[in-house]
C-alpha cells in the first residue's frame, strides 16, 4: 500500500506541474470562451442563413387569404413552442409576411436579399393544395423548406374557415390545447409531472455528470497512455518493476493520474461551470441522483482506467495505444446512441442489459436514473458487476503489464495476450 | 551452519512463443561474492536477470533468493541496474534518486539522507538540482548506479554498469563495487568487458543460446582452457631444448609449447643451465576474452 501511495503521489505531482497540463487547464476555458464568443458574434449570420430576419412574400393567386387575420396568429405556433426547449430563440423568430402580386418583382427582392423567401399559392390551390416556395441559394441549407411556412398554413386555415366558425373555435383550431401532464406510477398513484425546470434538472444533473465522466475518462486515460508509453520508451518501467509488483505500479498510476484528471475536471467545473451549484439548485437535482452519479462516475473511471492502462502497454507508441484504446471508448458510448429508446423505456430489456454490462453500465445507469426510478435490484446488480469488471480489468492489465511492458518492436498477437492473461 | 546461496537458479527454463531464451540453466551465487555473468548479445543474460528480479516467472525450474522463493520483501533487498538506462529524463536528480529509494521501502527521511550521501560519494552532489536530460551520458550512468545502490540492498545486479563511463569514472566505479563487496554485498556483474570480469570476479557463469557453456572458478576455467605452454622473454635457442614441442613469437616474448609430462620448471632449469638471460617467465594462461570468443565461435 505504501508503494502504491509513493507512485500515486509522484504521478500526481509530476503531471499537475507539467507545462502541458497547466496549458491545457488554462487553454481549454479560453478555447470554450472563444467558441461561445464566436457563436454570439455569428448569430446574425445564422438568422440570415435561416431567413428569419427578412420578411417573406406571399403571392395569393387563389385569392383566398385574408391578411388582416395575421394579427390573430401568435408569433410562435404551439408546435414551435413545444419544440423550442433546445432551440436558439433568435433563429425561431418569425418573419413578417407581405402580400405581393408580381412574382418576378418578388424574386428580384429575394435576389437582392430584401426578402427571405416567396410563397406562391397557385390558382388551383383548393383542388391541388399546391404552393411553390422560392428561397435563395444558401449552401447546404438551400434544400430545407422555408421556416415560416407554419404561419402561412395557419393563415390559410383561418382564412378558409373565417366565415364558418366563431372566434373561440378559430383560436382552438390554431392552438388545439395546453397539455397538463400527469404521471401514473407503478403503484397506481397519479402525480404531477413537475415543472419544466425540474424535468430539465432531472435530466441535466445526471447528464452533466455523464459529461464530466466522459471528460475525465478521456483526460485521465490520455495521461495514463502517455505516462505508460513514456516509461516503456525510456525503459524506466524495468527499473520500477524490479521494486514493485505490476499491480502496485498500475494502481499507483491509476490513482495518481486519476486524481490529476479529476483535478482538471474540478478546475473546469470551477472555471467553465462556475454556477454549477446554482444550476443544480435551480434544476432541483435530487441528492440521490447526484450520489448515484458520483458512484457510477468513480466506478466507471476505475474500470476504464484499468482497461486503458492494459491496452496502453500493448502499443509501440502513444498513437498506436490511442488507436487500440478507442475500442473501449466507443463501446462506452453505445448508450449515447441508444439515448431515445433508453429514455423512453428505462426498464426495458435493452436498458437493463446495458446497465448490467460493465462497459456500458455507468452511462446507461446515469441515463436511467435521470428518467425513472430504477429498481434497487438493478442498481445492486449493476454495481456488483461493475466492481467485478474493475477487479478483472485491473488484474488483467497487471498481467499484460508484467509480460508486455518489456516487449519492444512487435505488437503481441491475440493468442499471445490470451496466454498472458491465463498465466498466474 | 552454511549460509544458503544469495541466489540459486535450479533448472530454469523460459520461452517466449517459440524462442527458448533460457534452457535448463542452474547456478548459484554465494553471499558476498562478485559473480560474473557472461554471454554474447541475445544469449539470454537479460532474461536470466529478469527472472532473478521476479520480473519474469520461469516456465520450469525455480529461482531462490536467500534460500527461499522470491517475495515482495526481497524486491527491497535487490538493486537492479539494467543494461539500458531507465531514468525519467525530465525529472531533477535528487527527487529522482529519492523516489527510487522510496520504492525500495525507505522512509522519506531515510531516502533523502541516503540520496544525498550517495550523490556526495559519487561526486554528483553539484548536479542534484539539474534535470537528468541536462547531464552527460556518463553522469546519467552514475545516477543510474546511485539509484540502484541508494537503498543499500543486500544483492546488486549490475548489467553493463560501465557503459558510457570514461576510464577515470570506470575506475572509481570499480573501487565502489569492491567496497560494496567488502561490506558483504552480493554482486552479479554482467558485462562484455572481460578484463573487468577477470579483475573483479572469482567465479563466472557463461550462457550461450540459452544454455550453460561455462560455470565455476575463473582461475580454474582459465587453466582448463590454457595450452600446456609458457611465455618466455629470452634469447635462448629453443630448438635445442628436449622439453619443447614447438614455439612461436608472442607480443610478450615467445610462447613455448611443452611436451606432455614436461613441467614449466623443467624448461626453467634448462634455461638456467644454458646460461641464457631470462627477462620474464610465466605460465601461458588464456585470457577470458579468448575463451569467450572460442566458445561463442565454436558454438556457431
Amino acid at each position: 500500500m505504501k508503494k502504491i501511495w509513493v507512485i500515486a503521489r509522484r504521478e500526481f505531482l509530476v503531471t499537475v506541474t507539467r507545462k502541458a497540463y497547466i496549458l491545457t487547464v488554462l487553454g481549454m476555458p479560453v478555447l470554450f470562451g472563444g467558441i461561445f464568443a464566436l457563436s454570439f458574434l455569428t448569430r446574425g449570420t445564422m438568422e440570415k442563413a435561416f431567413g428569419a430576419s427578412e420578411p417573406i412574400a406571399v403571392i395569393d393567386r387563389a385569392g383566398l387569404l385574408d391578411f388582416t387575420l395575421l394579427q390573430k396568429i401568435p408569433k410562435e405556433t404551439q408546435k414551435e413552442k413545444d419544440a423550442d426547449l433546445f432551440k436558439e430563440p433568435s433563429v425561431r423568430k418569425a418573419s413578417s409576411m407581405i402580400p405581393y402580386q408580381d412574382l418576378d418583382q418578388a424574386l428580384e427582392e429575394v435576389k437582392a436579399g430584401r426578402l427571405s423567401s416567396v410563397f406562391l399559392i397557385e390558382r388551383d390551390y383548393l383542388a391541388t393544395g399546391r404552393i411553390v416556395a422560392y428561397s435563395p441559394e444558401k449552401g447546404m441549407f438551400s434544400d430545407l423548406a422555408p421556416p415560416d411556412r407554419g404561419r402561412l398554413f395557419d393563415l390559410i386555415r383561418i382564412s378558409l374557415i373565417k366565415d364558418q366558425v366563431d372566434s373561440q373555435t378559430r383560436d382552438r383550431i390554431l392552438s388545439p390545447g395546453n397539455l397538463l401532464q400527469k404521471k401514473v406510477t407503478k403503484q397506481g398513484q397519479v402525480q404531477s409531472a413537475g415543472d419544466p425546470l425540474q424535468k430539465a434538472g432531472k435530466f441535466f444533473g445526471p447528464f452533466s455528470m455523464f459529461l464530466l465522466l466522459t471528460i475525465s475518462i478521456f483526460l485521465s486515460s490520455g495521461y495514463l497512455l502517455q505516462g505508460i508509453a513514456e516509461e516503456k520508451q525510456n525503459r524506466v518501467i524495468e527499473v520500477i518493476l524490479s521494486s514493485v509488483r505490476p499491480t502496485q505500479l498500475l494502481l499507483g498510476k491509476i490513482l495518481g493520474l486519476g486524481a490529476a484528471g479529476l483535478l482538471q475536471v474540478v478546475l473546469y467545473v470551477g472555471l467553465l461551470f462556475v454556477p454549477a451549484v446554482t444550476v443544480f439548485a435551480l434544476f432541483k437535482v435530487s441528492l440521490t441522483s447526484l450520489l448515484f452519479s458520483l458512484v457510477y462516475y468513480v466506478l466507471g473511471y476505475l474500470l476504464f482506467a484499468g482497461l486503458m492502462a492494459g491496452t496502453g502497454i500493448l502499443g509501440n507508441s502513444p498513437q498506436e495505444s490511442g488507436q487500440l484504446s478507442a475500442l473501449w471508448t466507443l463501446t462506452s458510448m453505445i448508450p449515447m446512441f441508444m439515448l431515445a429508446p433508453i429514455s423512453e423505456a428505462p426498464d426495458s430489456w435493452l436498458a437493463r442489459g446495458l446497465s448490467y454490462f460493465p462497459l456500458t453500465a455507468p452511462v446507461t445507469m446515469l441515463l436511467r436514473l435521470s428518467t425513472s426510478q430504477v429498481p434497487v435490484i438493478d442498481v445492486m446488480i449493476s454495481i456488483v458487476l461493475l466492481v467485478v469488471g474493475i477487479y478483472f480489468s485491473i488484474k488483467g492489465a497487471a498481467k499484460i503489464f508484467r509480460a508486455g511492458s518489456l516487449m519492444y518492436g512487435k505488437r503481441p498477437s491475440i493468442p499471445e495476450i490470451w496466454r498472458w492473461l491465463k498465466e498466474a | 551452519m552454511h549460509d544458503p546461496p544469495a541466489i540459486a537458479i535450479h533448472s530454469v527454463r523460459k520461452a517466449f512463443s517459440s524462442l527458448v531464451a533460457v534452457d535448463d540453466v542452474s547456478f548459484a551465487v554465494e553471499p558476498g561474492e562478485i559473480f560474473g555473468l557472461l554471454g554474447p548479445n541475445g544469449a539470454g543474460k537479460t532474461t536470466l536477470l529478469r527472472l532473478i528480479m521476479d520480473i519474469f516467472r520461469p516456465d520450469a525450474g525455480s529461482v531462490e533468493i536467500m534460500g527461499r522463493r522470491p517475495s515482495d520483501e526481497d524486491k527491497n533487498h535487490i538493486g537492479y541496474l539494467p543494461e539500458e538506462r531507465g531514468l525519467y529524463t525530465r525529472q531533477r536528480v535528487l527527487p529522482l534518486v529519492e523516489y527510487f529509494a522510496r520504492l525500495k521501502g525507505l522512509s522519506e527521511r531515510q531516502a533523502r539522507v541516503n540520496a544525498l550521501g550517495w550523490l556526495e560519494k559519487m561526486e554528483m552532489i553539484s548536479v542534484k538540482d539539474r534535470k537528468i536530460q541536462e547531464l552527460s551520458k556518463g553522469n546519467q550512468q552514475k545516477i543510474q548506479f546511485i539509484a540502484t545502490v541508494v537503498s543499500e540492498p543486500q544483492i546488486l545486479i549490475l548489467d553493463e554498469p560501465f557503459t558510457g563511463l570514461d576510464p577515470v569514472n570506470a575506475r572509481s566505479l570499480i573501487t565502489v563495487i569492491r567496497e560494496l563487496s567488502a561490506t558483504g554485498k552480493t554482486i552479479v556483474l554482467s558485462t562484455h568487458q572481460m578484463s573487468l570480469v577477470e579483475s573483479l570476479c572469482r567465479r563466472v557463469f557463461m550462457i550461450h543460446k540459452g544454455k550453460q557453456v561455462l560455470y565455476g572458478d575463473l582461475e580454474q576455467i582459465r587453466r582448463e582452457y590454457s595450452d600446456h605452454a609458457v611465455l618466455v622473454r629470452s634469447e635462448a635457442d629453443y630448438n635445442l631444448c628436449p622439453w619443447v614441442v614447438k614455439f612461436a613469437s608472442d607480443g610478450r616474448g615467445k610462447k613455448i609449447f611443452l611436451k606432455n609430462g614436461a613441467a614449466p620448471r623443467d624448461l626453467l632449469a634448462w634455461l638456467l643451465e644454458t646460461g641464457a638471460e631470462v627477462e620474464s617467465f610465466e605460465r601461458a594462461i588464456t585470457p577470458l576474452e579468448d575463451i569467450f570468443i572460442k566458445l561463442v565461435e565454436g558454438k556457431h
